[in-house]
């Protein structure tokens, strides 16, 4: 059981690595072509980041409930 | 699955806290008096005048940019008349950072505990739903939730639309909470957890690591409860002005 689940974490912490990484990727080229928009980039790939981890705590504190 | 132990009951942990030490009427009352105090001090300070003494301070103009930033964050977002709502988001702001970096130095922190969070949520959504109603009108605000306006028998999609609207509305107390509870609390696990594995060497490996991490951490979680509560507010506010803006976009295209 204690197996499972870390190792479901583990694939949840994968995935939602793959996306933040893709939204600092996507952030920085943008911000690397248009320096003057700077701003505006860095608020709107914060709250994607912030959406993107929300998944994964989501996960983590569901995750005990399920066993029981 | 030690970890997974410490997570679970913890969720729950606050009503174990509540029965275990009742507040007392004699430590409110301290609270009280310990808050009137630095009321007291602070307006005693402010009735000598503002002079030089104020605004050449260096702990002055920290503040200063500090009120900035957020000024620069509510009109970004929301537009020019988002600032009025710059003492909200400055209280939100100052209240989640405070807190936050309390939990730098002790182990107990108020925004590792998932009530205060969902209390300070519970207010920010409120807050938004309230500023919903005095922009738009009750009816324009309920209106808002139902999406476009549908001919005919799309009536039934209409009210899907609004259900699924007024849980999205519901969820954003939970998202905002719980993202500030898991990263906060998660933090003081992980610092747990690395300074077991440097028990041997007798270094307390977390702290050493995690410290600097666990303060940008601390500053961004602030900005961004902070700033999706900006989001949200501009979502429900920015009816009048979006469509004058878009008056005005059109004409110019005209021409």
């Amino acid at each position: 059981m204690g197996t499972g689940l870390g190792l479901g974490v583990g694939i949840a912490a994968l995935g939602v690595g793959i996306g933040l990484g893709l939204i600092g990727n996507g952030a920085l080229q943008g911000m690397a072509r248009q320096p003057e928009a700077i701003g505006k980039l860095q608020t709107a790939m914060l709250i994607a980041l912030a959406f993107v981890e929300l998944v994964f705590l989501l996960t983590v504190f569901v995750a005990p409930f399920l066993i029981h | 699955m030690d970890a997974f132990q410490l997570i679970g009951p913890s969720i729950l942990a606050s009503a174990d806290a509540l029965s275990a030490k009742e507040p007392t009427i004699w430590g409110l009352a301290a609270y009280i008096v310990f808050v009137l105090l630095i009321l007291f001090a602070l307006m005693v300070y402010a009735k000598k005048g503002l002079g030089v003494r104020v605004f050449k301070n260096p702990v002055t103009s920290l503040f200063e940019q500090l009120y900035l930033f957020i000024e620069n964050m509510c009109v970004g977002s929301i537009g020019q008349h988002g600032r009025k709502y710059i003492p909200m988001m400055m209280t939100f702001w100052m209240m989640i950072f405070v807190g936050n970096i309390v939990g730098l130095l002790f182990p107990f922190t108020p925004t590792a505990d998932l009530s205060f969070n969902l209390g300070m949520a519970l207010i920010a959504v409120c807050y938004v739903q309230y500023e919903g109603m005095q922009v738009n009108g009750v009816f324009g605000h309920l209106r808002h939730f139902a999406g476009p306006k549908l001919p005919g028998a799309m009536v039934i999609i209409s009210g899907l639309i609004f259900t699924i609207e007024i849980i999205s509305e519901l969820m954003k107390n939970v998202s905002l909470s719980l993202r500030l509870y898991g990263n906060i609390h998660g933090g003081h696990l992980a610092v747990e957890a690395m300074n077991n594995l440097g028990n041997k060497i007798y270094l307390p490996i977390g702290v050493l690591v995690l410290l600097l991490i666990k303060l940008l951490t601390c500053l961004v979680q602030a900005l961004i409860f902070t700033m999706l509560t900006c989001v949200y507010l501009s979502l429900v506010t920015h009816h009048e002005e979006d469509s004058s803006d878009g008056g005005h976009g059109e004409a110019a295209g005209a021409h």
